[in-house]
């Protein structure tokens, strides 16, 4: 084997390497769906989406998962926007003032260890905190948990985005007379983009959560009223219908979890719409 | 007269000694041309002479620069002010990420200086640097559908926007097509009727065409500095001599 075949051979085995891992990812992607939809399409109805549960429900009586899509969207947005108000002005402040001091990296190594910390330890947390407060299972707790779980994922991705921002715009804002304040806006403009990716990343992640909002939000047949009172959330109504021996309903949880998916991909490809849309003028 | 006076200075990136005593009188409205070779720290007094510098923290700076016999880098002077007196167009266009308009407008909108005529400002910027007629049609598309060429001319209307007395030019012309960048040496020719221009280059013969005033600079120091017809046809350095002959470099 010549030189020319031989390397022609190390493209073609690499190539092969990287087709085979896109189609594994595609299978196990393609795999879950082809099973929530194959087992839950047929319990999928207007009723389902559109009805908090009847009683008897959980036993296969009438009514839907209204409560519990209206529960995670309101502590997944909730928890995003909360963590947002934190993690945008923490991330801007290490990137313009602090960069690669000790404290910045010390807080991204925090940050680090916060996002693998698994969400079970924040509902633990929140509940602790609940018990020390003397407060109950509600929206708010939820949100304040679910916050913290997210916070790290939104922090740390904005961080990244930030750090990957050509570093010509900010001698191009600052040469212009611009406070650094100033530069932060102009930096906010081009990262935007990467804070939608970020967004997404937070919300899905927040919305999928069970653990944390197990002891913390509560589960509740109602449709959120109040930040004070406990609320449903779609892994917890999967968790408790799968729970159950009756196949109906167990079906049901299969169109719960057709419905969580379809809430991601919505919120995704309403992402990738807005960052286009904001990226327009980003400097690539 | 002087625009600016550099007293004794010295600038270290790090521990590495890059400017070392440097003393030198950057003339009004004319343009001065700061040559060397690669690394000898042209750019870094280019940069230290409106502040840019601090941008590096590894960066430290003694001496003095002078602008109306205030020296710049001491410590109450407000460097926002300084930077919107000494304007900079860096080597590689840079739009800001905005449109075509807003990079224009976006200077004198921090600074509060359109007075509510915002459109005709940035107007006569972009037809100052020959851009108008190329872009009045599509102000609002992203300064990154331009040519580069436009850009960099489109980073000179900005920087003009926020009406500098003095602009640095770190070797603006050296990411250009030829054409391009005749252009902006032409605009540059034309600014210094109002502006003081200093211009970074390691290009012998765009100092020749350009320059009123030239700063040779060897290994972090200022070897010589002179006016361009004594600094080309007579000059006093065996160091520069050599160096214009491209003996060195």
């Amino acid at each position: 084997m010549n030189r020319k075949q031989r390397r022609r051979l190390q493209e073609a085995f690499f190539v092969g390497i990287m087709r085979t891992s896109l189609a594994g990812a595609c299978l196990v992607l393609g795999t879950i769906l082809a099973v929530i939809t194959v087992r839950g399409v047929g319990a999928l109805s207007w009723e389902m989406v559109s009805q908090p549960p009847e009683s008897g429900f959980y036993l296969g009586g009438g009514g839907g998962i209204l409560n519990a899509i209206l529960g995670s969207l309101a502590l997944a947005t909730g928890a995003t926007l909360l963590a947002m108000a934190l993690a945008v002005p923490l991330a801007l402040f290490m990137h313009t003032y602090l960069r690669s001091s000790r404290i910045a990296n010390g807080i991204r190594l925090v940050l680090d260890v916060m996002w693998g910390i698994p969400s079970i330890v924040y509902g633990a947390f929140g509940f602790a905190l609940m018990v020390f407060m003397g407060l109950r299972a509600s929206l708010l707790a939820g949100v304040l948990t679910l916050a913290l779980v997210v916070l790290p994922i939104l922090a740390r991705t904005f961080d990244e985005v930030l750090m990957m921002s050509p570093k010509d715009l900010r001698e191009a804002t600052l040469s212009l007379g611009a406070t650094r304040l100033e530069y932060l806006g102009v930096l906010l403009r081009q990262a935007l983009p990467g804070l939608m990716t970020a967004l997404l990343l937070a919300f899905g992640r927040g919305i999928g959560d069970a653990a944390s909002v197990l002891f913390t939000a509560g589960y509740t047949d109602a449709l959120p009223q109040s930040l004070t009172r406990p609320v449903a959330s779609l892994p917890l109504a999967i968790f408790y219908q799968l729970s159950t021996p009756f196949p109906e309903v167990q079906a049901r949880a299969y169109a719960s979890a057709l419905v969580l998916t379809i809430l991601i991909l919505v919120v995704s490809l309403l992402a990738q719409l807005s960052a286009r849309r904001l990226g327009k003028h980003v400097i690539r | 007269m002087t625009a600016l006076s550099v007293r004794n200075l010295n600038v270290w990136y790090g521990d590495k000694h890059t400017l070392n005593d440097v003393s030198v009188e950057i003339p009004l409205r004319r343009i001065t041309c700061i040559i060397g070779p690669s690394g000898c720290g042209k750019s870094t007094l280019l940069k230290a002479l409106n502040r840019l510098l601090d941008l590096n923290d590894q960066v430290k700076v003694s001496g003095q620069v002078r602008l109306d016999d205030i020296n710049i880098y001491d410590p109450g002077v407000d460097v926002t002010e300084v930077r919107t007196r000494v304007g900079l167009l860096a080597q590689k266009p840079f739009p800001l990420p905005m449109s075509i308009f807003d990079n224009v407008a976006y200077g004198p909108r921090i600074h509060g200086r359109h007075n509510g005529k915002i459109h005709a400002l940035v107007q006569e910027q972009l037809q100052a640097v020959g851009l108008w007629d190329e872009v009045a049609d599509r102000l609002k598309a992203p300064a990154t559908s331009l040519s580069v060429g436009q850009q960099q001319r489109l980073c000179l209307a900005r920087t003009l926007s926020v009406e500098p007395e003095i602009v640095l030019c770190d070797e603006s012309t050296a990411s250009l097509d030829p054409i391009s960048a005749r252009g902006i040496e032409g605009l540059l020719c034309a600014l210094k009727d109002k502006y003081t221009v200093v211009l970074v280059t390691h290009d012998i013969d765009q100092a020749r065409r350009l320059a009123d005033h030239v700063i040779f600079m060897w290994l972090g120091e200022v070897v010589e500095s002179a006016p361009a017809g004594q600094f080309f046809g007579q000059p006093k350095e065996e160091l520069t001599q050599a160096y214009l002959a491209r003996e060195i470099g």
